[in-house]
């Protein structure tokens, strides 16, 4: 019961936190020259891992296709199979937990030590709004970073998949590249990046959220970057479910 | 200028404050003395608008912070400096982009050079020429209550308020941070609102001195007055003879005090 109600009150607090950044936001604007920084720490430093990682789930999904298809005698299906799991849904859930671990947990993490030691009051002291101030350049930055990366990640594990299929696997490149082309279409491209958006909104929020309600102490820094990832990451990957519906539901 | 008027504060069940008033005298250093744990930050928090009492008023150049919106607190802030416990510095700039910080934000007609040109005028006076582009990291804990005093007079506020100017610091440097406050004092024309534990650096500063205890405002005296006081608690606190009861149901318990 207690469990339970803790719950509803961080999502109560979460809410009123959220209202007060939209606030914040209408009346003081994000901080000139600072969004840019932002993007860059998000975007280009989270790059090189996320190459790696959707790499290495585009070769498992090609072998996993192959298993799965070939006592049908329906191999040449691993294109199409590889394009509707990887472009619809494993490139915009890896992107999003990819930089909910690496640029969520430092969010809150950042965000959790100015606030113990004291920095979060010296802005409002200072009268700069924090939530304008620390917030704003880190949703605009995700906003912008996290649909580039989504696209990125579905051209390395389309392109992972066919060196695969092709190379190791001995299918036909032109199949394979033909299956694919059938099964998504460029407004894919475009859903996938609106995920992306929705999930880098819901990262930003909530690590930022935990950051600003970070507890005392080192201990609270740890924990709050704790919450931060695993919330994060767990309400996009369920989230991802229902905006596949809304989105493909029709379609499938 | 600034008024506490009966301002009371609890978190949860904890009374941090009861029913304090207090003026403050312009262009004074008043100290808020008293142990660990009796609202001295909290009062502090409560004149720049951080906490919001649960009862009464706190006057701030006439605008009550307790109930003021937040584009009210953020004009009356921009009046106010003030130095945090261990600087509360910005790690990810450097000394001189912590110091303009203010100024960046709040005189964007200052051209950099300009802005430059003032923060080495307070880096000077706070006895740390030269350090402009030299990292926070880099820092001492004296060092880096400096920078924050200078990020705290870089826009030459009316009030400065001080938390704990001498706490974590050896005595010399401690000294060095007292002579400062003097010092910018009559240079400046500022009113100092100061809150310590280390007594003996109070008196020197301070010409006004508050004891708080257990959450109650126990004497309001010019300093003078209030080292001849013959109150058990101030007593104790003057000789530095720092066991007392901890929590506030306990005071009063204590003799002359009811």
């Amino acid at each position: 019961m207690k469990a339970v109600s803790q719950a509803l009150a961080g999502i109560g607090q979460y809410g009123f936190w959220v209202r007060d950044f939209c606030r914040a936001v209408v009346i003081h604007g994000p901080p000139k020259g600072q969004t840019l920084n932002e993007a860059f720490r998000i975007g280009i430093k989270s790059l090189p891992i996320l190459l790696i990682i959707s790499g290495f789930v585009g070769t498992n999904l090609a072998l996993q296709g192959y298993n799965a298809f070939k006592p049908l005698g329906g191999q040449r299906l691993v294109g199409m199979f590889v394009s509707l799991a990887g472009v619809r849904e494993l490139a915009p859930i890896i992107a999003a937990a990819m930089i909910a671990a690496k640029a969520g947990t430092e969010m809150a993490s950042q965000i959790g030590v100015m606030k113990i030691r004291e920095q979060v009051d010296a802005l409002e002291v200072m009268a700069v709004n924090p939530l304008a101030y620390l917030v704003a350049p880190r949703m605009i930055g995700i906003m912008l970073m996290l649909p580039a990366l989504t696209i990125i990640a579905i051209f390395v594990m389309l392109s992972a998949a066919y060196t695969v299929s092709v190379y190791q696997l001995g299918l036909a490149g032109h199949e394979f590249i033909q299956f694919a082309q059938e099964s998504i279409e460029p407004i894919d491209f475009l859903y996938g990046a609106i995920k992306a958006m929705i999930f880098g909104l819901i990262i930003c929020t909530i690590s930022c959220f935990f950051g600003f309600n970070c507890g005392k102490g080192p201990e609270g820094v740890g924990q709050a970057t704790n919450r931060a990832v695993v919330t994060s990451s767990v309400l996009c990957i369920i989230l991802n479910y229902f905006l596949s519906e809304l989105l493909y539901g029709g379609a499938l | 200028m600034i008024e506490l008027r009966n301002v009371s504060k609890s978190f949860g069940e904890n009374t941090i404050l009861r029913d304090i008033s207090l003026a403050i005298p312009a262009g004074q250093t008043t100290a808020i003395i008293g142990p660990s744990g009796t609202g001295k930050s909290v009062t502090l928090k409560h004149i720049v608008g951080l906490l919001r009492p649960d009862s009464g008023q706190v006057l701030c150049f006439g605008t009550d912070m307790a109930s003021a919106p937040e584009a009210d607190l953020y004009k009356v802030r921009r009046r106010f400096g003030m130095l945090f416990q261990d600087g509360a510095l910005f790690d990810s700039m450097s000394v001189g982009a912590n110091i303009s910080f203010p100024l960046v934000h709040h005189a964007p007609e200052m051209t950099e050079a300009q802005r430059r040109e003032k923060v080495e005028e307070k880096l000077a006076l706070v006895g740390l020429p030269g350090i402009y582009d030299r990292p926070t990291s880099s820092l001492s804990g004296g060092q880096r209550k400096r920078v924050g005093l200078a990020r705290a007079i870089v826009t030459e506020p009316e009030v400065v308020l001080f938390d704990e100017p001498n706490s974590g610091l050896d005595p010399i440097t401690s000294d060095a941070i007292d002579a400062l406050i003097s010092e910018m004092k009559e240079a400046l024309g500022i009113t100092f609102i100061v809150i310590s534990h280390d007594i003996v650096g109070t008196i020197n500063v301070a010409d006004h001195i508050a004891m708080l205890y257990g959450g109650n405002l126990i004497a309001f005296k010019p300093t003078k007055e209030f080292v001849q006081l013959d109150h058990p608690i101030i007593r104790k606190f003057l000789g530095r003879n720092l066991i007392l009861p901890e929590g506030p149901n306990d005071v009063a318990r204590l003799p002359g005090l009811e």
